[in-house]
């Protein structure tokens, strides 16, 4: 891995640009055109750091970060419907996109033209899937309120409808594994346990229900020490949670805006967060309040991602 | 040819063609006075020619004699000085109705604001040259087809499951519940903890604010590329320019500060002052920079052609002066380069202003008066200088496009035309919809105050007060004297404090709340971008201000009046 490799943080937004940013300065080191005619719905970085995707409305671009051009690499033809979700495989061997296409699909990225190896149809538009740690099963959301947990390795899948007539934003699962959390549309977030035996595929236990906000849930994600869960929303906060027992632990507050997304440092003790108003934070945990701000993009800022690294105690 | 032949016509055209060719906007302060064309129809033309133009008018013919004879003229005598029957008034040029339009009426010339020095190509070069670009970028595209049928991974090892180390975490996370509340995870860091540590606080730039103007890869957005020269780099630094690309939208001010931006990334040893040191001045490309005063902070950078510019440092007074009735100042030579001079000259001025009385006042409206001290006088001054330039700029014409709020809430897209005159309001031109209503147009001795009343995150409120001049109170609805309704109140409405309540248009009300002086005050409501709507209200009460007006000062004290009354009724 590169010793002096900068740790940086990309956003993209309503602006139809991706930015890439010097995380510990806040500068912005590139901006990347996407299309002209979609917002960024999600962003993932390659494990291996060298290449950022993107997705959007009737697009998925591949921008390759180490070089100076900003056209992407990849980019994938005849995409329909927002595309809502992307994420790689832990060594970079296959990705996944998400759409409201209600597909769900599996792409080989080693073999020499990337294609689909994998399709499962949720006979609804997909609003987000998430991997778990285990690398075979992917969880996703829908937007009739329908949680999927997909072994893509066997195909068989689970299917929970935790409340009816909700729509599900965003669900998540622990980097430890142990639980599954989906969130709604109308502030609701259910939470499950999830036990794995021999091989096969994991179980779900409905553990609780937590309400963190009284709107619109926009994302949900644990922290890479899986004891935090954090839930951004239409209210402007971000709820912060202790996954011992699923209490409050904290609350960030960016007022009259959005919080789309956010992510936590490898630590678990900086947070990032993507608002409409356009400027990305970064926020201390332990003090409460922000450190940099990254301003430059002139919409709502929608998506984020950021990668870190753990050097060592 | 008539057209080529005709003085009138030919002076018009130089003149024409000399400002809209002018980039730099100069050309407005010098020409402005001098309607050389005007000048001479006044002179020579006005009893002959007014007829004549009448008599076109009319007969919607070209003249039977305007085209024949001046030709003959000019070959006779080609260098004889002008008489009165030489100077023919071109038919529709110059002499309008009004005697008070200052304008020349030529065509107007439209012009596209990317346009440098060079010519548009042609509509169909540019777009085959964007497709070859697009396809030979296109080349370098892997391309996926999205919709492609599933193909199986070969081997059985493509979905490999990964063991998770669940028991192992299980016990070990209950131990450190003690210390939860620090969330300490043993010292364990990360790179962006560490990287963080490292730089200090203040590596936060602190002119990011000003990244968001930044036009690189915008997308559906005017942009801008300008070269800019920085003056207050070492020798062989600022010989080279930098190169930026801006919204074409920024105003000249958040230019400067994308520029100091960029700057403190590139030359992170550059020590930068705040931004009301520093100009941008025009420059030839081999970054001389030209003894012209800096382009104004306020303008949109779209407005200016320049391919270079300086950033410098503000230079003490302009050397060209705008308005002539600050004579004192004016006269002063302020070019020298010399720091030392500058200095002295710069104190010289902030005395001279101190002591100038500007149409017999003394304080400055922009909110830097108040307290004087005399220690950092630098900064004083130039703020002083700001002040004194809105001053100077306040009373000039200017337009702007806002929105009027007619009855409580409908809006309509109206221009306000500001002067040291008066205040216009015209419906826009291409307004569809609502039907036309009439101008209106007010002295500026009827004006009483500006106000922003509501900010919103990007728009404002401007509240515009004048003196009502009907002392009936039952003619708030249609007013007579204002097509445009404008909502008439007394001063102590709530409004002026909740902001969103426009006042109320019944009559009954309205008499109810009667002030107990005699002045009725009325107001315009607009809605307005938030920096458009500061610029006015800095104009107008610049204005106000500069005239000692007497409306205004009865006003604010009638307001300070009711509010005290009603501070002490709750």
């Amino acid at each position: 891995m590169g010793d002096q490799q900068q740790l940086i943080l990309a956003t993209g937004g309503y602006d139809h640009t991706i930015k890439v940013w010097q995380a510990h300065t806040g500068n912005c080191i590139k901006t990347m055109r996407f299309v002209e005619t979609s917002q960024v719905n999600a962003l993932d970085r390659t494990p291996d750091k060298t290449r950022l995707a993107a997705c959007g409305y009737q697009c998925i671009r591949l921008y390759d970060l180490e070089s100076n051009c900003t056209a992407p690499v990849i980019n994938f033809d005849g995409v329909q419907k927002n595309v809502t979700r992307l994420g790689f495989q832990e060594d970079g061997n296959w990705m996944f996109t998400a759409g409201e296409d209600h597909h769900v699909r599996i792409w080989d990225m080693v073999s020499a033209p990337p294609h689909c190896s994998r399709v499962f149809d949720c006979e609804a538009p997909v609003n987000a899937a998430c991997l778990h740690p285990n690398q075979v099963e992917i969880a996703i959301g829908s937007q009739n309120g329908s949680v999927f947990l997909w072994d893509v390795k066997s195909e068989r899948h689970e299917r929970i409808v935790p409340e009816v007539d909700a729509s599900i934003q965003d669900v998540a699962i622990s980097p430890d594994g142990r639980y599954l959390v989906a969130a709604n549309n109308k502030g609701n977030c259910y939470i499950w346990s999830l036990t794995s035996q021999d091989q096969k595929m994991s179980t779900l236990r409905p553990k609780q229900k937590i309400t963190p906000h009284k709107r619109y849930i926009l994302r949900c994600k644990f922290s890479p020490d899986s004891r935090l869960l954090l839930t951004t929303s239409g209210d402007g906060t971000v709820g912060i949670w202790k996954t011992d027992d699923f209490t409050k632990w904290l609350e960030l507050c960016i007022e009259n805006y959005w919080v789309w997304d956010a992510a936590f440092s490898a630590d678990s003790k900086w947070l990032f967060t993507a608002s409409s108003d356009g400027i990305a934070r970064l926020w201390n945990l332990k003090e409460k309040k922000t450190t940099r701000d990254y301003t430059g993009h002139t919409k709502a800022i929608t998506a984020l991602s950021f990668k870190d690294e753990i050097v060592g105690k | 040819m008539a057209t080529y032949s005709n003085q009138h016509w030919l002076l018009s055209h130089i003149r024409n063609s000399f400002i809209s060719t002018d980039d730099s906007g100069m050309c407005e302060t010098v020409m402005l006075s001098d309607d050389m064309p005007k000048h001479y129809l006044r002179k020579f033309g006005n009893s002959g020619s007014g007829g004549d133009h009448y008599h076109w008018r009319k007969s919607h013919k070209p003249p039977p004699t305007g085209g024949g004879t001046t030709p003959e003229r000019n070959t006779r005598h080609p260098d004889a000085p002008l008489q009165d029957v030489d100077f023919i008034c071109y038919p529709g040029l110059d002499l309008s109705d009004d005697e008070e339009d200052m304008s020349t009426h030529s065509f107007d010339i439209q012009m596209y604001p990317e346009v440098g020095a060079h010519r548009f190509r042609s509509n169909t070069a540019q777009k085959l040259e964007k497709l070859d670009i697009a396809k030979r970028r296109a080349a370098r595209i892997k391309s996926i087809n999205y919709q492609e049928e599933v193909q199986p991974p070969d081997s059985e090892d493509f979905f490999k499951r990964k063991e998770l180390p669940l028991s192992k975490t299980e016990p070990a996370k209950k131990s450190p519940k003690s210390n939860e509340d620090e969330l300490s995870d043993e010292g364990v860091h990360s790179q962006l903890t560490e990287q963080l540590a490292k730089s200090p606080k203040q590596t936060q730039n602190r002119f990011v604010e000003f990244a968001r103007f930044d036009g690189t890869s915008q997308v559906g957005m005017q942009t801008k590329r300008i070269n800019v020269y920085l003056n207050m780099l070492p020798e062989p630094d600022r010989n080279y320019p930098l190169k930026i690309c801006v919204l074409a939208t920024a105003k000249i001010q958040e230019v400067i500060g994308y520029v100091c931006y960029k700057t403190s990334l590139q030359y992170p040893e550059v020590p930068l002052k705040s931004l009301q040191h520093y100009a941008l001045y025009m420059t030839e490309d081999n970054d001389d920079m030209e003894d012209f005063p800096p382009l104004d902070n306020r303008e949109p950078c779209s407005k200016f052609g320049f391919s270079h510019l300086t950033l410098a440092e503000r230079r003490p007074l302009a050397p060209v002066t705008r308005v002539d009735y600050h004579g004192q100042l004016g006269t002063k030579s302020m070019t020298s380069e010399e720091a030392a001079e500058k200095q002295a000259v710069g104190e010289a001025v902030c005395l001279a202003m101190r002591n100038t009385n500007l149409n017999g006042q003394t304080n400055d409206p922009g909110g830097a008066g108040g307290k004087d001290s005399s220690h950092d006088n630098v900064t004083e001054y130039e703020k002083r200088l700001l002040n004194h330039n809105d001053m100077l700029e306040a009373p000039m014409h200017r337009t702007y496009r806002v929105n009027i709020i007619d009855k409580r809430f409908f809006k309509s897209d109206v221009t306000l035309g500001i002067s040291g005159e008066r205040i216009e309001i015209d419906q826009y031109k291409n307004a569809k919809f609502w039907p036309q209503k009439k101008p209106v147009s007010t002295p500026i001795d009827f004006v009483a105050h500006c106000e922003i009343v509501e900010r919103r995150q990007l728009k404002a409120l401007l509240r515009i007060w004048m003196k009502s001049n009907s002392s009936s109170p039952s003619f708030s609805t249609g007013c007579t004297s204002a097509p445009i309704n404008a909502s008439v109140t007394t001063l102590n409405m709530g409004s002026a404090s909740t902001g969103i309540a426009h006042s109320p248009n019944s009559p009954g009300h309205s008499s109810g709340l009667f002030s107990s002086s005699n002045i009725r005050f009325k107001h315009y409501d607009f809605d307005t971008d938030i920096h458009i709507a500061q610029q006015i209200q800095n104009k107008l009460n610049c204005i106000l201000e500069m005239r000692c007006s007497d409306l205004r000062r009865d006003f604010l004290l009638q307001r300070g009046r009711k509010l005290e009354k009603r501070q002490l009724k709750l």
